[in-house]
């Protein structure tokens, strides 16, 4: 388990024990690696921390709001300003965290291999731009 | 343009103190006096070359302006929830869009800070120009402060500039600092029916483009399409206590002019279709007696880490609701 996954469990245990616990169950049923959550924040300075995450099939990433702004986790192509900005790999939907007031957090789960750029809406032209790269199991 | 050129140049000489331009003019050469001389009369041509006097000589005393266009336009904006960006000062990179090169300069006159940056406060190097060698409001620098509030109500009904008008705006922006602070500024117990060195289109204006190359404006901030602007003056507080008024407070939605790491664009580096609210509050006050601008540090009560207390508010809205329609 990474050690951003060991923090969010020591902030909230029991939701994420229980995610866990089930998690644990169906990793020893199907005999498949344990799902995975890793954490991103999103900072005063207009990044996404850290900017490029890895992976796999199946892993959660969870968007902490560690700022005094309003941030987005937006991965829609129709709303991006420059279209290098954003990327879905095939198969994979679109999503979109609306406006995440400060110390929100935004969690998506990936289930299609392959990269996603994703952006803040706001500060998009500012440079608040992410990257996903989703590895097969 | 007699008259026009003796108002200007009471406004001129503490404008240069300000600027810290006095002493840059005084070369070490021996002629040193005879140059500082002449430059001191260059910069009061400068001041006096604003390039809307002509224009507002036409418009400032019209007791009946005309209307919009389609009729008065209300606007709504709105930010409930999230930060505010306010600017540092800085020393502004020169866009060539919008100052040209030190053998082809463009952009220069007016008040510096207010309207044009003179040839002679742009640093030069290799043919190009690089920065305006002062300290100003329009920079890359900037912090983020917390519970950022906007509500404004207004409405753009006359359409030039003029005596009178009919516009209108009721504006409360609020922000805190770490400490808990909170600083608030109020507009517009009246509205500037004209400019000065710019025209303002009655105090409200619509669907026009503003700063860099329009002339209107600084030229220190981008050219930008701006969907809604106000100037007027209002009230400052701290703690909801008034720490100056009336101030000049000018407002402006526009495209967004900031790019990576929040740096202020140049003209070919604006998003068109992102938009942000600026608040200034400048360290200058209008001198209608000498048709100019005096040099007037704003006392925010904010203290820089250097100590110095940050002479102006420049705070940018970026989570915006907006409504419009004509009215
Ligand atoms: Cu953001």
């Amino acid at each position: 388990m990474s050690e951003q996954a060991t923090a969010i469990m020591t902030r909230k245990p029991r939701g994420r024990l229980l995610a866990l616990c089930s998690a644990l169950i169906l990793a020893s049923a199907s005999g498949t690696a344990l799902a995975k959550t890793v954490k991103v924040q999103s900072t005063d300075l207009l990044k996404f921390e850290p900017a490029k995450v890895v992976i796999h099939v199946g892993d959660t990433v969870v968007w902490h709001n560690a700022s005094v702004l309003v941030h987005t986790v937006t991965d829609v192509p129709k709303l991006a300003a420059k279209a290098a900005d954003v990327a879905l790999p095939k198969g994979a939907k679109p999503f979109n965290s609306g406006n995440l007031q400060p110390k929100a957090d935004f969690r998506h789960r990936f289930t299609a291999p392959g990269t996603y750029r994703y952006f803040c809406i706001p500060h998009e032209a500012a440079g608040m731009l992410g990257e996903v790269v989703v590895e097969p199991k | 343009m007699k008259q026009g050129s003796s108002r200007v140049s009471r406004a001129v000489v503490s404008l240069l103190a300000g600027l810290g331009l006095a002493a840059a003019f005084a070369s070490s050469s021996a002629s040193a006096e005879g140059n500082s001389q002449m430059q001191m009369q260059m910069m009061h041509k400068l001041v006096e070359m604003a390039p809307y006097r002509g224009y507002l000589e036409a418009h400032d005393k019209e007791q009946h302006p005309l209307g919009l266009l389609g009729g008065p336009i209300s606007v709504s904006i709105t930010q409930k929830t999230g930060g505010v960006f306010v600017s540092l000062p800085d020393k502004r990179r020169l866009d060539p869009n919008v100052f040209g090169t030190p053998k082809m300069p463009r952009a220069f006159a007016g008040t510096p800070g207010i309207d044009g940056v003179p040839p002679m406060a742009r640093g030069v190097e290799d043919g190009h120009y690089t920065e305006f060698e002062k300290l100003s409001p329009f920079g890359d620098k900037y912090m983020v402060m917390a519970d950022g509030k906007l509500s404004i109500q207004a409405l753009d009904a006359t359409a030039t500039d003029a005596a009178t008008t009919q516009d209108r705006v009721k504006m409360m922006a609020s922000w805190k600092d770490k400490a808990g602070n909170v600083y608030e500024v109020r507009c517009c117990k009246m509205l500037a029916a004209h400019g000065v060195e710019y025209p303002t289109f009655g105090g409200v204006v619509t669907n026009q483009i503003l700063h860099g190359s329009s002339r209107i404006g600084t030229s220190l901030m981008p050219t930008e399409y701006t969907y809604f602007a106000f100037w007027g003056m209002g009230q400052v507080l701290k703690n909801g206590k008034v720490v100056a008024a009336p101030r000049l407070i000018h407002g402006m939605l526009t495209e967004y002019v900031r790019t990576n790491g929040y740096k202020l664009a140049f003209d070919n580096q604006v998003t068109p279709t992102r938009l942000q609210f600026h608040l200034m509050v400048p360290p200058f006050m209008p001198d209608m007696a000498h048709g100019g601008f005096k040099q007037d540090p704003l006392p925010t009560g904010f203290d820089l880490p250097n100590g110095m207390q940050l002479p102006f508010w420049h705070v940018m809205f970026e989570n915006l609701d907006i409504h419009s329609h004509r009215a």
